[in-house]
């Protein structure tokens, strides 16, 4: 009989500021900042992935077919999967009860946006049929699932900036109606022309091309990429596979700004509504709650947003220690959330809370500093708080039997 | 666990738009296919769509700007609506904190990717951002917005067979309390995109679509939605009308190929499998089965073969159909269409046909209610749904026997 509670056993990770949980561990740290300037974006600021190449982690084998969106995803896969000692035999059979699930806010937009240039300047004698599954908004989800032979759940889940949390939430479902054994849950988000216009085009890029978060010479945001995953499982199941459960999925929030039309509630009401089901659904109150990994990318309206929000719900002056990750990796889109979860798994491990990246004069009283922050109990808050009124909050706890 | 009943729908289809004229169009076996109308098909070798025709958002979009929103976004708010009305629900009278939007897709908005490079094309005009209205959670964000509901929203872009997704979580959203109600459907515009890949594939339907017919030549891409709402039964207004009641859902991936099925329907049967587990049901149970059915050769024949390492003995006895005849594949939006018929299936009593069925295929044994409709009083049902990148949905939902 499963206890109903889900627990995160491993994790993938790959971003502007490192590939692997180690390296991405040391550079939040070290207070790492993966702004740049983007050659593949024609001189555009972003926090990419420089040079990405799957083949450290995957091969040269089977990645042809794979667009870079897929790559990215099957990357943190590989990693997910390695570290929880599980290995794929490509001629067996797979794992029926083993699934995926990525949130993504774009997809592999850059593949169809190429395969519709092609067939409307080169007519359809020139498409190749081999790019059109590519296509589809779950492709990469797809191709993982394939790759790595997950047999169960295999979804995709779209809720812009939340959708990291949103798929992190909706696959602890899977586990606790005992529909999947164990499912890799995270995000992904690729950079490209096509998912970083609109930064530029709607005047949410810094114009110097650094996000500060919650500053007060905050003057936009810089788009940013990665994918993360968890391995999320049963904790009966994790003691069967030989492996120590690093926390549980305790709490989830999620709530549309219902009184929004296209964007953020200035009150804050959805993003405060997120937060506080998190908390409650976990069976604890806002003073529980030992760190929060806000959602702040250095926009001027959301961050402030975000701000009246977490004083809605911890009162004036009762936030605990707070992160916000984006001044390191930008705005990574459908993976924040998934990003800033590992991150959060980490600093309750540690203790210690990483530092906000170049973080000064605040526009809040809120506790956010650029050097590590000591942390004391063992509950994460994470925020993501979205665009087009999309809200998440999930609540990550120390693991106890 | 609390009980979830469906009790409002909403469609809007290439063969009616609105739940009265679909029922009726598809008992009548009317079908919604033709040459696309919407953008110039000369290029291809095949011309034949499911367009939804006639279709105005405004009376539909009232509090947003339907201008302002994409095709797909339009027909979710406009199936939405019917679907709100069709409950009896007075949404302003309801606590809209905890009602969500879930919903299924497999293009989203394409339409803006379309315009991004027509633009970049010509060079005249700066290419449009994508990054308003374009990503695919704008659709249910959207009808979030229109009808002012604050609860879980979010987008399951499982491609075809997404609205089997969607509607599978709003159900573990209600069951579980987590939301008060849910609004659970999908929504697809038609794109030269998916046309293009389809057709490139030679897998679109030069004539007719002719699910499990021997000489079936493919599918026709279509467009359309569907939103269902889902109460938990407690809620129930006393004398509402109840079309039925969600049992259970299931899901797998083949983890086979991105665009073939697994050639002996593993996926396939998983889904119905822990379907019909989590219903509490089994095999002799089933009375009808929505079939995904899209008239090419394989899909069709591979389920077939699925029917019946599932079903044995029963696998001619259960009537299976597939309104794509009709309609076409409305895509992401299919098996949500699908859920709504089913709905009105256990409700009346009634299952539609599959319509353009002249030769039995020895491939495809299936009893696919050749072009009739017939009278089952059908009380339990499955509703089938696979998709590019091996996902396989199933849904179980049961007449509503109080």
């Amino acid at each position: 009989m499963s206890s109903g509670r889900v627990v995160y056993t491993s994790a993938g990770v790959i971003t502007s500021i490192g590939a692997g949980v180690e390296a991405f561990e040391e550079a939040l740290y070290a207070g790492k900042s993966g702004h740049a300037v983007s050659a593949r974006l024609n001189g555009a600021a972003a926090a990419e992935i420089v040079d990405f190449t799957p083949v450290p982690w995957l091969g040269n084998k089977g990645i042809r077919v794979l667009d870079r969106a897929a790559r990215l995803l099957c990357v943190a896969a590989q990693m997910t999967l390695t570290a929880a000692g599980q290995t794929v035999d490509p001629a067996g059979e797979g794992d029926p009860e083993a699934g995926l699930v990525c949130g993504t806010m774009f997809g592999g937009v850059h593949s169809i946006a190429t395969f519709d240039y092609t067939g409307t300047t080169e007519g359809l004698a020139n498409v190749n049929p081999a790019d059109f599954p590519n296509t589809v908004i779950n492709s990469p989800t797809g191709h993982a699932g394939i790759k790595f032979k997950l047999r169960g759940v295999n979804s995709t889940i779209c809720a812009g900036f939340a959708s990291g949390l949103q798929a992190i939430g909706y696959a602890a479902d899977f586990v606790r109606f005992g529909r999947v054994k164990h499912v890799l849950a995270g995000g992904l988000e690729e950079l490209c022309e096509e998912s970083s216009l609109g930064f530029l085009g709607l005047g949410l890029a810094s114009p110097d091309g650094i996000a500060r978060p919650f500053g007060r010479d905050r003057n936009g945001t810089v788009p940013g990429e990665g994918a993360a995953l968890w391995m999320l499982e049963s904790p009966e199941s994790a003691r069967e596979g030989g492996r120590e459960p690093l926390g549980e999925i305790h709490g989830f929030g999620a709530a549309h700004d219902a009184g929004s039309v296209h964007g953020l509630h200035a009150s804050g009401a959805g993003a405060a509504a997120a937060m506080r089901e998190a908390i409650t659904s976990a069976g604890l109150t806002p003073a529980d709650v030992s760190c929060i990994f806000a959602s702040a990318n250095g926009s001027r309206l959301g961050d402030e947003i975000e701000a009246r929000a977490i004083a809605a719900v911890f009162g004036p002056g009762g936030a605990p220690p707070v992160c916000a990750p984006k001044a390191a990796w930008g705005e990574a889109m459908g993976a924040s959330g998934a990003l800033a979860a590992i991150a959060a798994g980490v600093a309750l491990r540690r203790q210690l809370l990483p530092p906000t990246a170049g973080f000064e004069a605040t526009l809040t009283d809120l506790p956010l500093s650029a050097q590590p922050q000591p942390i004391s109990g063992g509950h994460a808050l994470i925020n993501s708080v979205g665009c087009d009124g999309m809200n998440v909050s999930l609540l990550i706890s120390l693991w106890r039997e | 666990m609390k009980r979830v009943v469906v009790t409002g729908l909403g469609v809007v289809s290439p063969v009616g738009i609105g739940v009265e004229r679909f029922w009726k169009a598809l008992l009548a076996g009317e079908s919604g296919i033709a040459p696309v109308e919407s953008y110039d098909t000369s290029m291809y070798p095949v011309h034949l769509g499911g367009e939804v025709r006639g279709f105005d958002p405004v009376p539909a979009v009232r509090r947003l700007s339907p201008d302002k929103m994409g095709r797909a976004s339009q027909f979710a708010i406009a199936a939405a609506r019917e679907a709100i009305a069709d409950a009896g629900l007075d949404l302003h009278a309801l606590d809209r904190s905890r009602i969500g939007v879930s919903m299924g897709t497999t293009s989203g908005e394409p339409h803006m990717v379309e315009r991004y490079n027509d633009a970049r094309k010509t060079s005249t005009q700066p290419a449009p951002c994508l990054f308003s209205g374009y990503p695919c959670h704008v659709i249910p964000s959207n009808v979030a917005a229109e009808f002012e509901l604050g609860g879980v929203t979010l987008m399951i872009p499982t491609a075809c067979a997404a609205g089997n997704y969607a509607i599978g979580y709003a159900f573990d959203l209600v069951r579980t309390g987590r939301a008060s109600l849910m609004l659970a459907g999908g929504s697809d515009a038609f794109s030269r995109i998916p046309y293009t890949g389809f057709a490139k594939l030679g897998a679109i339907a030069p004539e007719r679509c002719q699910p499990f017919d021997k000489n079936r030549k493919g599918m026709v891409p279509g467009e359309g939605a569907a939103m269902l709402v889902l109460q938990p039964l407690d809620s129930v207004r006393p004398g509402t009308r109840i079309y039925a009641e969600i049992l259970g859902y299931g899901v797998s991936c083949d983890a086979h190929h991105m665009t073939a099925a697994h050639p002996d329907g593993d996926g396939a049967m998983r889904a119905m499998a822990m379907a019909m587990k989590g219903a509490g049901v089994g095999i002799d149970d089933i009375d009808y089965i929505s079939a995904h059915g899209t008239g090419t050769k394989a899909n069709d024949r591979i389920e077939s073969i699925a029917l019946h390492s599932m079903f044995g003995a029963r696998a001619t006895k259960v009537p299976m159909s597939s309104i794509k005849s009709m309609l076409g594949h409305t895509m992401g939006a299919a098996s949500a269409i699908e859920a709504a018929a089913c709905s009105l299936a256990v409700q009346t009593g009634w299952v539609p046909p599959t319509i353009n069925f002249e030769e039995p295929d020895p491939e495809c044994e299936v009893d696919c209610v050749p072009n009739r409709p017939r009278k089952i009083d059908p009380r339990v049902v499955l509703n089938n749904a696979y998709a590019f990148g091996g996902n396989n949905a199933s849904l179980c939902v049961r007449r509503y026997e109080g």
